[in-house]
């Protein structure tokens, strides 16, 4: 047993075919992760040379070709290759089978052939930067897209195979929550990450068909010249928008909603405390994503649809708020007289808490059409955005890499350099974009390189901090990479933080090759901290 | 999981026979003319085939009600899109109201009334003419 139990997916098999052809879930898990922070470094070095740039108003670093060019490549690398794939593909694929008691994904070899359809997405993604990159903004709005001499064949190219990826990723989780489970593990006793996995899913295998289309439209009018969106072929440019949105407001979900799981699984543990409204958080996951498909037309207040479909896209954006709402204050109710403890991941949480709320509510403000007249393409979209996509999906990422990580790698980071980080992270997210809502309401458009002088002391601010954010998770993601350095491991038997989901409870500190020596038996609901102790355990 | 249903051939023939003759039904009756109802009874013909099709040769009569579920709900997304997306373009006019029905400064309400100027005083039917909105009649 001694012997056996020494055995980790990690060193066990050896070799480096044995992790570019593995099939086992963890591993792909963790070549998401590493590809998904390659990508991320990469984003926030264009986002942080944006910055630079406009750190003063006038063209002083780069011009204005080039500026179109970094937040095109920013945007769609921090979104089609970095937040979209990253927490299902990294966190859910490591924690899904172990959550479930399961060996496995229900079709592994599926799963790598997902890494892999992302990996040719992004060779795509790469020969665009390296041939001239692209210039029309990540939403690929025609008539730009269509008339642009940028390299847009290939950029959407990217999207439309890794399109493919995120479906068969939604399609095996699917199968897997639906089929996996062990004896006993009802739909009720799922841990909330599961729920959130599974509203996630579903959005994918429906959605992102629709954005494939949406490509393909667009390349074959580039390349034909089939009137679909050209008025003078006989198209219509807001029905592209149309089709955009279908897919990308769904996608939000997409990237929001295992953010919204991480941190259903972060507060109770943390608080030790039972999660208050488990029904009221899953269903709620179910409806936003439901919802999420009768709101797209919000992007378009200005685009010249019709006035009674602006009232209509109005009048639903606002029911969003309802199951949003419904969930922030089911977490804060999970907090009320726990026994909070201010760990890395909780910061995160509280974090996330603190920012995915002012994320959402300007989101509120937003889907106001007559507001949204006046706000649209203002930086006040921006800093919405980043408030819900870096505040929100973001932190509640590293919130979930510093939850599980001693779970995955079997290593624990210098939990007061994550404190400081996080609060780093906090700090500097909230100086960098704080500004941009004020910025908005003044006025000031998005996506140019230069702006008036009454903007300059907001901008300059702006700069400032986002060097402090992005040191700070410089810093964080190394603090987690150093814990990896020679006789840093933990006793394989490690509950840091004594959770109490299988994958806590049931595996070692990283988990064997199979996750469970034999099929666990359930022995207490995921968060039954009412009825059972787990104590945390740590040892090295 | 539910067993595999064996299809007897029989079935299979009567699907076929419906088949065919609603393809009949198609082309016999494109030689009316039902007016806007064209396109409603085509389709209508030809969503009642595609179900046959796909409840009976596809399985999903017999199958998990799962994948019944599935598949209705990817036609209903597919409704969502199109139905939503046909509520801009089929009242775009409605942006440029003002243009399609100006505002008539002259309206048939008015005419009852005695002219008066900005102020409501009352004023006498010649000069009243230069008060109109940009009438570029002189
Ligand atoms: C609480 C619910 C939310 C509401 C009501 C909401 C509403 C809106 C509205 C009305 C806009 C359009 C603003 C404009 O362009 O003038 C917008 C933009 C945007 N939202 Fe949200 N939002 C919500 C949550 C989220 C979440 C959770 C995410 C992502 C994680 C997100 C990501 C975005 C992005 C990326 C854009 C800008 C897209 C672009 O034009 O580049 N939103 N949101
Ligand atoms: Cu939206």
């Amino acid at each position: 047993m001694a012997e056996n139990q020494k055995q980790n997916y990690l060193t066990h098999p050896k070799g480096i075919m044995s992790w570019l052809l593995t099939l086992d879930h963890k591993r792909i898990g963790l070549m998401y992760l590493f590809g998904g922070i390659a990508f991320f470094f990469l984003g926030g070095v264009l986002a942080l040379g944006m910055r630079l740039e406009l750190a003063a108003p006038g063209n002083d670093f780069v011009s204005n070709d080039t500026y179109n060019n970094m937040y095109t490549l920013h945007g769609a690398i921090m979104i089609f290759l970095f937040i979209i794939p990253a927490i299902p593909g990294a966190l859910g694929n490591i924690l899904l089978p172990l959550m479930l008691g399961a060996k496995d994904v229900a079709f592994p070899r599926l799963n790598l052939a997902s890494f892999y359809i992302y990996t040719v997405g992004a060779l795509f993604v790469m020969y665009t930067i390296i041939s001239g990159g692209v210039d029309t903004g990540w939403t690929f709005y025609t008539p730009y897209s269509t008339t642009s001499t940028s390299n847009v064949i290939p950029m959407t190219m990217g999207i439309f195979v890794i399109g493919f990826s995120s479906i068969l990723t939604g399609l095996n989780f699917i199968a897997t929550i639906h089929k996996m489970r062990i004896p006993g593990l009802t739909w009720y006793k799922l841990p909330l990450f599961v729920w959130a996995l599974y509203g996630t899913s579903l959005v994918q295998i429906t959605a992102t068909p629709v954005i494939a289309i949406t490509m393909v439209l667009l390349i074959l009018e580039r390349l034909l010249g089939i009137g679909i969106f050209d008025p003078a072929l006989g198209g219509d440019p807001v029905l592209y928008q149309h089709f955009f949105w279908f897919y990308s407001h769904p996608a939000v979900y997409i990237m929001i909603l295992p953010a919204f799981g991480i941190i259903s699984e972060i507060i109770p543990v943390h608080s030790r405390k039972k999660v208050w409204g488990y029904k009221f958080i899953a269903f709620s996951t179910l409806s936003i994503a439901f919802i999420g498909f009768l709101v797209w037309g919000h992007h378009m207040f200005t685009s010249g649809q019709s006035v009674f479909s602006q009232i209509v896209f109005s009048f639903i954006t606002y029911f969003v708020g309802i199951p949003t709402g419904v969930k922030i204050f089911s977490w804060m109710l999970t907090m009320y007289k726990g026994q909070v403890s201010f760990t890395p991941p909780m910061l995160y949480a509280l974090s996330f808490l603190f920012l995915f709320t002012i994320g959402g509510l300007t989101g509120i403000f937003l889907g106001a059409v007559a507001l949204d007249i006046h706000l649209h393409d203002t930086y006040f979209v921006v800093a919405h955005f980043h408030y819900v996509m870096q505040g929100g999906t973001i932190i509640a990422f590293l919130g979930g890499l510093h939850h599980w990580w001693p779970k995955s790698m079997g290593t624990m980071y210098n939990q007061t350099v994550a404190n400081i980080c996080c609060l780093g992270v906090f700090l500097g997210f909230n100086g960098t974009f704080f500004p941009q809502f004020l910025l908005g309401l003044r006025g000031m458009p998005r996506r140019y390189a230069t702006y008036d002088q009454q903007y300059a002391e907001l901008h300059n601010y702006s700069s400032f901090w986002s060097g402090i954010l992005g040191l700070s998770i410089f810093i964080s993601i190394m603090n987690l990479l150093w814990s990896l350095r020679k006789n840093n491991k933990l006793d394989p038997g490690t509950n840091p933080w004594g959770g109490m989901t299988l994958e806590w409870t049931h595996t070692t500190s990283p988990p064997h090759p199979h996750n469970f020596e034999e099929e666990p038996v359930l022995e207490h609901g995921p968060y039954d901290y009412d009825k059972v102790i787990v104590e945390p355990t740590f040892k090295k | 999981m539910s067993e595999h249903h064996i299809t007897p051939l029989k079935t299979y023939l009567a699907v076929a026979g419906t088949l065919f003759f609603l393809t009949v039904v198609t082309v016999w009756v494109s030689y009316f003319d039902f007016g806007s109802f064209n396109i409603v009874i085509a389709m209508g013909v030809a969503t009642l085939k595609a179900s046959i099709v796909a409840l009976f040769f596809m399985h999903l009569l017999w199958d998990d009600k799962k994948n019944l579920t599935m598949f209705v709900m990817s036609l209903m997304f597919l409704g969502i899109f199109i139905t939503v997306t046909l509520l801009d373009t089929g009242f775009r006019g409605g942006v440029n109201s003002e243009v399609e029905s100006p505002i008539n400064n002259r309206a048939a309400f008015y005419d009852s009334l005695p002219l008066t100027d900005t102020h409501g005083h009352p004023v006498d039917e010649h000069s009243a003419d230069h008060h109109g909105e940009g009438e570029d009649h002189h």
